[in-house]
């Protein structure tokens, strides 16, 4: 190696050889098919937009996120530190700043210029759709460079990096769309577009220059004095009862306040769309839906940092010496986890709740509500209704837990090749679930065949369901992680929850739509049980290597 | 004679092709302070986490206060007072809440010495841990792992890159834990003389193999050059020299 730019392109190789090697695999079977239809002289037309989506977008996007966060060294620095996130370690290599901030930056602006322009050449766009060749290129490869260079730029607060970052691209955004509603020729959007780069490249040689020196602006001193203002706030000294209530505290401060901060930082701007279309029912009910869902949709991303054991570390899957070393069994530290994401969620929902009542009634949208909730009770009469109320926000609660805790035996395992591999493993389930589900629903012949085998679907569900959480208990028991009366009684727990499924389920469906056998083997599929009572088990793998 | 405070008996542990441990057997007695030396990487610290059951043997068997500290860490642990190199406290919290956070796990914490311990070292109870130096923060993780006067503290290299000052501060602890009768000092460094200061017993590690464990004094005697008696420095390098000289090559 004898340049550093070889050495910048050898370090960004090796590093993500593993997504490089996927992103390759996508576009050479994308083209294959792209050539084979085009042999045969067959066309593959989208007739939706789902299909299109699945096939182009989400892959298209998912390595267009994964390139920011490469390219810009995301992945292995802290977004909210002051600090530049420019690895300072090479701020002391015999190189010029001009060439620090230009072969990452040329890199990762040649990868985005590939990445769409393949995409443009092999994909399998809807037919009448007019792809252009350059300008989204030229998009791409300004979004990135400008996330490098805001990225690599020291700010005098914590935090700032993610809000200037973030206003700046959703500007780039906002100029482009404009332009596309006024139906912006090619020239003019490559006008907008091309002085970014070069601007982009500036102000990373800029920043990377000032990080070089230690130049870090600090505006803390500002704050100090509302800072001040907490010390002067009674601490708590008193004992904690016991080790588990102690653990629970760690939890809570770690990783218990994510949701309900990011539920709330979401929710005054939904609420405010229900006094945008409080005159429009339609609306109000789709607003209401939106807010209904942000918990569980949210809780999929405060998962990630649950499952991390040591987020600030450069190992944030393993366990650190000082957790692991806190005279606790593997269960225990387990427990307080679990019981952290049942305060978490609640929390959540309590935050909801409370907001949307407010936001109801302060907006005049109430009555929309109430008059749906009348037809819900004339349909099906008031005990049905409010069981069924009832059971909506039992199921939206108990999903944002699940999405808090299902993937933690993933992470507490410390291993990072098995996250890497459950999220490749899911996106494959995905690719391959979402196209089968539309082949089907496609034609009444297969719907009806697919009806039929429901039931040897979901028995085979169960048996593997029922086998996994068997030879589970059977490891847990051997391994002494938990005694044979907790595992009895959470035996008798998880049975009493599935009955009480399956009896809400009887009494709300019509006998004639679904057997009760049917029901019974839903209502095993959808409490939690394996994954979960795995997690003391990989906990226990990654605390005792 | 009574149960040793940790016996390793034909320990190996290898991490792919590398063998870290390789057949260690060690017994360490009630009461004293053991040394434990060996250059960087030579399985110092692999085996101070066999200790705490933080790895797996892939053959032989640790038994920490007759307990094997994998399958009991909750017995053993909490009869362990640790620190370690990297003193990973969590920077999050501040000073008095690690207190909080950590007197829980320990019945026989004892809030009179460790504040006694916070004001010795000068810790302000409201700094965060992440605010902190390296040096404050070696003593913050020595409040911790002493305050509850363990049976048993084992430090990983603690004084690593520290000053004077704070590493007088660590032999301090180490001559107040022995000061309590019965307790017992496992102390791992690559500082020979800081070893040398404290150490009642010294066990050498060199290529994940124990080239020399005995009473200190008995090492300066067997080592005596006429009237010269020498460092364990030179003793250490001597030993190592003839180790690598007589490993297969590979």
């Amino acid at each position: 190696m004898r340049s550093a730019a070889a050495a910048i392109a050898w370090e960004f190789r090796l590093k993500h050889r593993w997504g490089l090697i996927a992103l390759t695999g996508y576009l050479i079977l994308i083209a294959t098919i792209r050539l084979l239809t085009q042999e045969r002289g067959q066309s593959v037309d989208f007739d939706d937009a789902q299909s299109f989506a699945l096939v182009v977008v989400v892959p298209i996007t998912s390595t267009f996120m994964y390139f920011l966060a490469v390219f810009s060294f995301g992945l292995s620095g802290d977004l909210a530190a002051r600090q530049s996130m420019y690895p300072a370690r090479m701020f002391t290599l015999p190189v010029s700043t001009a060439a620090l901030a230009g072969w990452p930056m040329l890199y990762g602006t040649a990868a985005m210029a590939i990445l769409w322009l393949a995409t443009r050449l092999f994909a399998l766009w809807p037919s009448g759709v007019e792809v252009p060749v350059i300008w989204p290129a030229l998009l791409a490869a300004s979004l990135l460079a400008w996330t490098q260079a805001l990225v690599w730029m020291p700010y005098a607060l914590p935090g700032l990096r993610v809000i200037v970052t973030v206003l700046w691209l959703a500007t780039i955004d906002a100029v482009v769309m404009l332009a596309l509603y006024y139906k912006a020729r090619e020239p003019v959007m490559l006008a907008i577009l091309a002085p970014h780069v070069p601007l982009a490249y500036f102000t990373a040689r800029f920043a990377i220059g000032r990080a070089r020196r230690g130049d870090v602006p600090d505006w803390r001193g500002v704050f100090a004095r509302l800072g001040r203002i907490a010390d002067v706030l009674p601490r708590r000294r008193d004992r904690f009862p016991s080790p588990a209530r102690a653990q629970e505290w760690f939890e809570w401060r770690r990783h218990g306040r994510s949701l309900p901060a990011m539920v709330g930082i979401l929710l005054p701007f939904e609420l405010t769309l229900l006094f945008v279309f409080r005159e429009t029912p339609a609306l109000v009910l789709e607003t209401l839906v939106l807010v209904l869902l942000t918990p569980p949709f949210m809780a999929a991303f405060a998962a990630a940092t649950v499952r991390k054991s040591n987020p600030e570390g450069s190992d944030s899957y393993g366990l650190t010496p000082f957790l692991a070393t806190r005279p606790l069994t593997s269960a225990s530290l387990v427990a307080a986890k679990l019981k952290v994401t049942i305060w978490s969620t609640l929390a959540a929902w309590l935050l909801v709740l409370v907001s949307l009542s407010l936001g109801l009634r302060l907006s005049g949208a109430w009555p929309v509500v109430m008059e749906r909730a009348r037809e819900l009770v004339d349909a099906v009469g008031r005990p049905r209704a409010v069981a069924i109320v009832l059971l909506v926000l039992s199921a939206l609660v108990a999903s944002t837990w699940k999405q808090l805790v299902q993937s933690l035996f993933v992470g507490l395992s410390g291993r990072k090749w098995a996250v890497n591999l459950s999220v490749f493993g899911t996106l494959s389930l995905l690719a391959v679930a979402v196209p089968l589900a539309q082949w089907i629903a496609g034609s009444k012949y297969r719907m009806g065949v697919l009806w039929n085998a429901l039931p040897w679907i979901a028995a085979v569900l169960v048996c593997l369901k029922v086998s996994a959480a068997a030879w589970i208990a059977i490891r847990l028991r051997d391994s002494r992680l938990l005694s044979d009366r907790t595992l009895v009684l959470g035996a008798a727990c998880w049975d009493a929850s599935v009955f009480a499924v399956y009896g809400l389920f009887v009494w709300l469906t019509p006998a004639l739509l679904f057997r009760s056998y049917l029901l019974a083997l839903v209502a095993i599929l959808a409490v939690p049980l394996a994954r979960l009572s795995a997690t003391p088990l990989v906990l226990a793998w990654n605390r005792h290597r | 004679m009574s149960e040793p405070v940790i016996r390793a008996t034909e320990l190996t542990r290898r991490f792919g092709a590398m063998t870290a441990l390789n057949s260690v057997s060690l017994s360490l007695a009630r009461g004293a302070v053991y040394g434990l030396v060996g250059a960087n990487g030579a399985g110092k610290t692999t085996l101070i986490k066999h200790i705490l059951g933080l790895l797996r043997a892939d053959s032989g068997s640790v038994r920490v206060f007759g307990l094997d500290p994998v399958a009991d860490p909750v017995a053993v642990l909490s009869r362990i007072g640790y620190l370690s190199e990297e003193n990973d406290l969590p920077g999050w919290m501040r000073v008095d809440e690690l207190i909080r956070y950590s007197r829980a796990f320990y019945p026989a914490w004892d809030d009179r010495y460790a504040e006694e311990l916070r004001r010795a070292f000068a810790l302000d109870p409201t700094a965060k841990i992440k605010s902190l130096s390296k040096g404050q923060k070696a003593r913050a993780g020595l409040l911790i792992a002493l305050a509850y006067r363990p049976e048993l503290l084992v430090l990983d290299e603690p004084s690593s890159g520290l000053d004077p000052i704070v590493r007088r501060d660590i032999l301090g602890a180490v001559l107040r834990t022995i000061a309590d009768e019965g307790r017992t000092v496992l102390f791992s460094s690559h500082l020979l003389e800081e070893v040398e200061q404290v150490a009642d017993h010294v066990t050498m590690i060199h290529q994940g193999r124990i080239v020399l464990s005995a009473p200190l004094l008995a090492i300066r005697e067997s080592h005596r050059v006429g009237e010269r008696v020498p460092s364990l420095d030179e003793i250490f390098v001597a030993l190592a020299g003839i180790s690598a000289a007589s490993a297969p090559e590979t």
